[in-house]
């Protein structure tokens, strides 16, 4: 706090650093045609019974929360892996078999999640798979070229700055 | 007023915890009001959001390590409860978002608790084309006269970026206004 020597008053921190630039905001705002207020209104006494709704609404039951970061699930899928795993190691040394280990674990696997719903929510694929890693061609079933999309883009788009959604901002 | 200090404590105590959150709630019910309806528009979405926002609030205090200062991380809550709101609404009705905005604006003129004027109604149609990020920082520096420190806070950008974005909205409302 500033103080003045010749008298007791005093003002806050920063005042006169920041003042010529309320000043230049205040006339600006003074010759702007935008309207001080905004219209909008609200029911008479809301205020008053808002911390009456919010309590009731906290006294209410909570459901369980089961927590966005699960790794339960994570840890069952691991699980399972690692008894594939063991299983097909023992099948290798008890069979002169001509697979190999890692064609036999990789295909039992694969079967594995093809027909095992796993129930898993987008949130927690979200979770282990790395979007950095990821390519369209990976979740797509069938190959997606270049081609195809422009051939759609030319078929759908009439104006190209329609793809530009972020296009205000370069204004 | 009581210090934001105690109040944190006392909300992180279960002995003192109600009456600390009526405390909160009396102290900061207008204020987010205000931000969150100048977000959603319509009284009561923004009842809904304006609930939620406490809730939110009360049940992630222990999460709040005073990093900031509690009104800018309740005003950040309020903030992201309001646009995941309209997300999801826009979802909820298959449209965009830039739609939802439109349409908005548009039941305002049926809205009981809307009495704008023309150019009021103007403003609101000006605010619509706006990026969301000019939108919040116009709203709060022009109507709710927060300093551009304390929105800083809120929108964790820097001064500098803020200021830019507040004249470029004043500029892109004060054309649309000028406009027929």
């Amino acid at each position: 706090m500033k103080k003045n020597h010749k008298n007791k008053f005093k003002t806050p921190e920063g005042y006169f650093d920041s003042f010529n630039e309320r000043l230049m905001d205040k006339i600006a705002m003074e010759e702007s045609n935008i309207p001080k207020a905004d219209g909008f209104s609200l029911p008479e006494g809301y205020f008053t019974t808002l911390n009456d709704r919010v309590s009731a609404r906290l006294d209410e039951t909570e459901p369980k929360v089961i927590a966005l970061k699960s790794y339960k699930k994570s840890y069952y899928i691991a699980a399972s892996i690692a008894v594939l795993a063991v299983l097909a190691l023992a099948f290798y040394w008890n069979n002169a078999s001509p697979f190999s280990f890692e064609d036999l674990a990789s295909a039992e696997i694969d079967a594995y999640f093809d027909t095992t719903d796993m129930k898993l929510s987008s949130y927690e694929i979200a979770e282990v798979v790395s979007i950095d890693e990821l390519e369209l061609n990976d979740v797509l079933e069938n190959k997606l070229d270049h081609e195809h999309i422009l051939e759609y883009l030319d078929e759908n788009i009439s104006d190209i700055e329609e793809l530009d959604l972020e296009n205000e901002y370069y204004e | 007023m009581i210090a934001e200090e105690t109040l944190v404590n006392e909300l992180k105590q279960k002995e003192s915890q109600a009456k600390a959150f009526e405390v909160l709630v009396n102290t900061y019910k207008e204020r987010l009001y205000w931000h969150i309806r100048r977000i959603v528009l319509d009284h009561d979405d923004t009842d809904d959001v304006l609930q939620n926002t406490f809730i939110k609030v009360y049940k992630n205090i222990d999460g709040f390590k005073g990093d900031s200062k509690l009104y800018s991380w309740m005003y950040r809550i309020a903030t992201n409860e309001s646009l995941t709101f309209l997300k999801q609404k826009s979802k909820k009705v298959s449209i965009s978002n830039q739609e939802l905005k439109t349409a908005m604006v548009e039941n305002l003129q049926s809205d009981v608790y809307f009495e704008g004027d023309e150019i009021q109604m103007k403003l609101q149609q000006a605010l619509a084309t706006l990026p969301d990020k000019q939108k919040l920082v116009f709203n709060m520096k022009y109507f709710q006269d927060m300093k551009y420190e304390e929105i800083s806070e809120v929108l964790e950008t820097s001064v500098g970026g803020l200021k830019a974005s507040y004249h470029l909205a004043v500029k892109k409302i004060e054309a649309y206004l000028k406009s027929d």
